[in-house]
């Protein structure tokens, strides 16, 4: 990834020193606690660590538990529904604010509270909410709607839906302020020649606009990637994991067998388990990056601004037909 | 449009007047630094205050009727020359979990809290708690104390715990409005009595059985159903000798069908449910019957309601019923300090004392760990509990008693899984038997 | 075309432009796509406040009306009581002094790490973004996948490194624990911001013979408000709601409020005020709320990077 131009070494250990943090926190927190967690996996420790080695022994136990392959299940459908639904909404929110409505600011703060409050509350009011015998359904029945059902909660197969409709209306208002940022980012001019041109506004958004959002959507996808895999707070405030195992997740597996049921060998298995997954998930979207990188480095003439994929929002040569020259 | 080629500014020169939201942005930062530099320096510790018996304390007693009754721990410990600091933290696990960090963090708490049970076996294996032999000794534990107690906080011969409370953990409390609505007239002596009662419930509208559908509450309503409709007998064979020969028999079988037929009585919007939602509908006589440990006492009275007269309660079936015996404990951690071994010695003497164990009990609701109280001053269910106490014969030590943690956990989830899906008895006992043998 | 940039590096319209737009604008009735757009809006809007507003109700009714569990109704009788009892009486252990216990402690703890994790990952940005040395490239793909682990499982092996540094149970301690958390996701904001600026700013200053710090302090930095106050954002909302690390690294004697009110909230045994635990959950939101509003014009234009209109 570095470019092929001559450095002084000084500024090069400038870099590597203003670097250093990083490259400790890297190594001594992240690959440290990993390495340990994988020393421990490989031995029977319960409650405190125990130097032994007993093999593959817990990691058999684990994918011979119910349970872990029950929450995997559950995370890749929470993760497909959250991050659709999140980035669907983050999106029709930002576009549609972008269009310069009335009241934007008090819109904007409506969307974004949700992020302000931790779970351990909302979810117990989304618990109530969604609650068949006190909350939206027996209200709807109340109003003479018989036949109205959302019980969606309490029932095995639809439960990780309902946890995926409390998790968007926490998150997709952070979404929205990410798009919305990368919006405001996009050239006025290309509106103005846009107008000028008579393109309608939604053609705009497909074609010239939407493309250029790339790097925000990025960004987004990240973060919302890092809070699927981290789920934990809204299961235990909404559901404990429940009905039976229904919304159990991954990381909620971790934690009861770390401090609850003094199975520390158990969590560990899991958690390198999880790593796995993710970096199974993550090293082919990353190497695409860093090819696609260097396929545009290596390619633009020297002068030019860099068209880099990582971008947010940076101005870019308009697609061709959208306005003048 | 054509992207112009750019000529960037400037660099600012040695003397730079950068734009006014960089100058913001620079001095904003600058003073953010300022202000975390400054709370950083004033972080440092203060000099600790020469206390007498200083003992820290991590319990999970926050709410408020939980609150006025540790206050009676400490009120006793501060009369008898300590001094209390207190770190309560919410949350039974959490609070457990965090005096473990601190144990291994170096930072060990005076006293945490733990209950009668095995969760603290593998610290005393690592050497990371001291013993109270020596109050043991002087207190006469072994002559004082249930034998299921003994069993939990006396390790290889030596006490590592000092026991605070006796809960139990499954009465069975009723509200007598809808019992009265139901035409029951006398608590139910039986099984099928009881199931009767239900089916009286469910004929005038009302939820006979106000359900809480958390796996813990689902693990509670279980044990309690197998020590009662399955027998004392198969309950040890379950817990103590982790029997799964007797799992997989016929009379364990008709017990599971058993429990199962319980769900049949609760509500639909049952599962998810917090126990003092649950405990909510027995209050406003919408539902019959909860089965709950002594804790519920508290939302009873926090609305309002008196033993006897609004609420009823029952701990079991018949005057023989087996009695669920559970607790509280607080251990002490191991430090170098022996001013820390004084306040840890003092604590376990104080909190023993048959005035404190009053006080408390009365407060808590909970009863006391030896039989010789005063029971007038407690309320009506605690009483009878108290004289249930003094049958040994009644006592069934509660299943953390008797299996790990992590045992506990996979039949929990055993359980919840055969309570909310339709999966066969043959299956789920099976379920129970790998669990019993991994 | 000549579009102004302004102070912040922004392209704007000219107030002519926006003028003519708006006159454009004054006379027409509202078209379908746009009585549309305010009806998805405001029923977007309404459903985001449906939780808020049970929140509220249930935070101003005695418990007698709660228990009899109608969500949406209104209270017969308001009480704040449950607002004074949270903030000044509710019990969270054997005192009984509610949730300003722990303000000051939040505050504290908040304040310098906030400035340190923003302040490092726009240094990790910017020397991955226009520095580029070998291999750091490598470091930071890690520095991200480590964003995925729960924190959970580095919390033993953590406590014991700082035993061991001796700062384990005291502020610096968890400033230092919330720092090396926020890394990557600071990292991350930054280095995408960075990449949006065009390089030849950074390769004219180098010319004009900028060093490593120089260029970072007098021209990067200057640049990077917006991208900051959308740090502030999201480091004030996270390190302000955490619970689990601030119980077990800061010690004692600097316990943030999140403790007081999991206190309040998740008594396992005793009875649950369900009114004051609401309006302290409304309680604690008002800080990170407030940051939202105050920032609230910059956190749009946050994390647009167009630095030069062409």
């Amino acid at each position: 990834m570095t470019t092929p131009s001559r450095r002084p070494p000084l500024r090069h250990a400038m870099a590597w020193l203003a670097l250093l943090p990083m490259a400790a926190t890297v190594l001594w927190v992240y690959v440290g606690s990993v390495a340990w967690s994988l020393r421990v996996s490989l031995s029977s420790s319960r409650t405190l660590p125990i130097a032994d080695f007993v093999g593959l022994r817990q990691y058999e136990r684990l994918f011979d538990s119910e349970r872990w392959t029950t929450s995997l299940r559950n995370m890749a459908l929470f993760g497909a529904l959250f991050i659709v639904g999140c980035l669907v909404l983050g999106l029709l929110l930002a576009v549609f604010i972008d269009r310069r409505v009335k009241g934007e600011g008090l819109l904007r703060t409506v969307f974004l509270y949700p992020y302000a409050m931790s779970f351990v509350a909302t979810g117990l009011v989304w618990q109530w909410l969604l609650n068949p015998e006190l909350g939206l359904q027996s209200t709807v029945r109340g109003w003479g709607l018989a036949g109205f059902n959302f019980d969606w909660i309490v029932r095995q197969d639809m439960v990780m839906v309902a946890i995926a409709i409390a998790a968007v209306w926490q998150a997709s208002g952070l979404v929205m302020a990410l798009l919305l940022a990368g919006l405001r980012g996009v050239d006025d001019s290309l509106w103005m020649a846009a107008r000028i041109d008579g393109i309608p506004p939604w053609r705009v958004y497909a074609s010239i606009v939407l493309p250029q959002l790339g790097p925000s959507f990025a960004t987004a996808f990240v973060l919302l990637a890092v809070g699927v895999v981290k789920v934990f707070d809204v299961v235990v405030a909404m559901t404990q994991g429940g009905p039976g195992l229904a919304s159990e997740v991954p990381a909620k597996f971790i934690i009861d067998n770390l401090f609850v049921r003094a199975n520390i060998g158990l969590a560990s298995a899991a958690s390198s388990v999880l790593l796995l997954t993710v970096l199974a998930l993550l090293a082919p979207w990353l190497y695409a990056r860093g090819r696609a990188a260097r396929r545009d480095a290596r390619r633009l003439a020297p002068g030019q601004a860099q068209a880099r994929p990582d971008m947010p929002g940076a101005p870019r040569r308009p697609a061709a037909g959208a306005g003048g020259a | 449009m054509t992207q112009a080629a750019i000529t960037p500014p400037p660099l600012p020169a040695p003397r730079p007047a950068p734009a006014r939201p960089g100058r913001r942005a620079a001095g904003l930062t600058l003073e953010l630094l300022a202000l975390a530099l400054l709370a950083l320096a004033g972080a440092a510790p203060a000099p600790a205050l020469a206390q007498a018996n200083r003992a820290e304390v991590i319990h999970w007693w926050t709410s408020g009727g939980e609150s006025a009754a540790v206050k009676e721990l400490a009120k006793a410990y501060t009369a008898a020359g300590g001094t209390w600091v207190d770190a309560a933290i919410a949350g039974g696990e959490q609070a457990r979990s965090t005096a473990i960090n601190r144990m291994v963090g170096g930072t060990p708490p005076t006293a945490a809290q733990f209950n009668t049970s095995r969760q603290f076996l593998d610290l005393i294996d690592s050497g990371m708690l001291n013993d109270v032999d020596a109050v043991a000794a002087h207190e006469g534990w072994d002559k004082l104390l249930p034998a299921s107690i003994l069993g939990a906080i006396r390790v290889k011969g030596h006490y590592y715990a000092v026991p605070v409370d006796i809960h139990m953990p499954a009465w069975f409390w009723y509200s007598k409005a809808a019992f009265a609505k139901a035409g029951i007239a006398a608590e139910p002596k039986t099984v099928d009595e009881f199931f009767a009662a239900l089916d009286k419930l469910k004929a005038v509208g009302l939820v006979p059985l106000a359900f809480g559908g958390q796996p813990w509450q689902e693990k509670i309503a279980f044990y309690a159903w197998l020590a009662h409709a399955g027998g004392p007998e198969m309950y040890l064979r379950l817990y103590r000798d982790k029997d799964a020969a007797m799992v997989q028999g016929a009379p364990f079988k008709a017990f599971l069908a058993s429990f199962k037929r319980l769900k049949n009585y609760v509500d639909a919007g049952s599962p998810n449910r917090n126990w003092n939602d649950a405990t909510a509908m027995v209050i406003s006589g919408k539902a019959g019957v909860q089965i709950m440990g002594d804790w519920a006492k508290g939302e009873f009275a926090a609305a309002h309601q008196s033993a006897g007269k609004d609420f009823g309660c029952f701990p079991g079936f018949g005057p023989h019923s087996p009695y669920l015996v559970a607790g509280d404990v607080f251990v002490f951690p191991k430090t170098a300090d022996p001013a820390q071994r004084k306040s840890q010695q003092l604590m376990a003497t104080v909190f023993t004392e048959p005035a404190t164990q009053d006080a408390f009990s009365n407060s808590k609701g909970t009863i006391p760990i030896s039989t010789d109280v005063d029971v007038q001053a407690l309320d009506p269910c605690a009483q009878i509990g108290v004289a249930i106490m003094k049958d040994a014969a009644r006592q069934l030590p509660s299943p953390e008693m008797l299996v790990s943690p992590d045992l506990e956990g996979a039949l929990q989830d055993v359980v919840t899984k055969f309570w909310n899906t339709n999966e066969s008895v043959d299956d789920a006992a099976r379920a129970i038997a790998a669990a019993l043998k991994s | 075309m000549t579009a102004a940039v302004d102070s912040r590096g922004l392209g704007r319209e000219s107030l002519a432009e926006r003028r003519s737009v708006r006159r454009r604008r004054a006379g027409r009735a509202p078209t379908p796509a746009r009585i549309g757009l305010y009806a998805f809006l405001l029923t977007a809007a309404a459903l985001f406040l449906l939780p808020l507003y049970v929140m509220g109700v249930t935070s101003v009714k005695p418990m007698e009306e709660i228990r009899l569990g109608n969500l949406f109704a209104l209270p017969v009788r308001v009480t704040l009581e449950p607002w004074a009892q949270a903030w000044l009486s509710a019990c969270t252990g054997l005192q009984c002094e509610g949730l300003r216990v722990g303000f000051a402690n939040s505050v504290a703890i908040v304040v310098p790490s906030t400035a340190l994790s923003i302040a490092l990952g726009a240094l990790n940005g910017y020397a991955l973004s226009f520095w580029r040395p070998r291999g750091a490239q490598a470091l930071y793909a890690v520095l991200l996948t480590g964003a995925f682990i729960p924190y959970q499982v580095m919390m033993f092996p953590l406590v014991r490194a700082l035993a061991a540094l001796g700062v384990f149970g005291s502020l610096p301690g968890i400033v230092l624990v919330h720092t090396l958390f926020g890394m990557p996701v600071m990292t991350l904001l930054f280095r995408n911001y960075y990449a949006g600026v065009p390089r030849e700013l950074f390769m004219a200053a180098r010319i004009d013979g900028g060093g490593f710090w120089r260029i970072f302090v007098q021209l990067m930095l200057p640049l990077s408000l917006p991208v900051a106050v959308v740090a502030v954002i999201m480091q004030v909302t996270g390190i302000w709601n955490d619970f689990v690390l601030g119980l077990v690294f800061a010690g004692s004697d600097h316990l943030p409020m999140t403790v007081q009110l999991n206190n309040i909230i998740n008594t396992t045994t005793g009875e649950r005020l369900y009114n004051v635990n609401m309006a302290a959950t409304l309680l604690t939101s008002l800080v990170p709320l407030a940051v939202y509003l105050a920032s609230g014009r910059w956190f749009v234009r946050g994390i647009a990077a167009g630095a030069v209109k062409g």
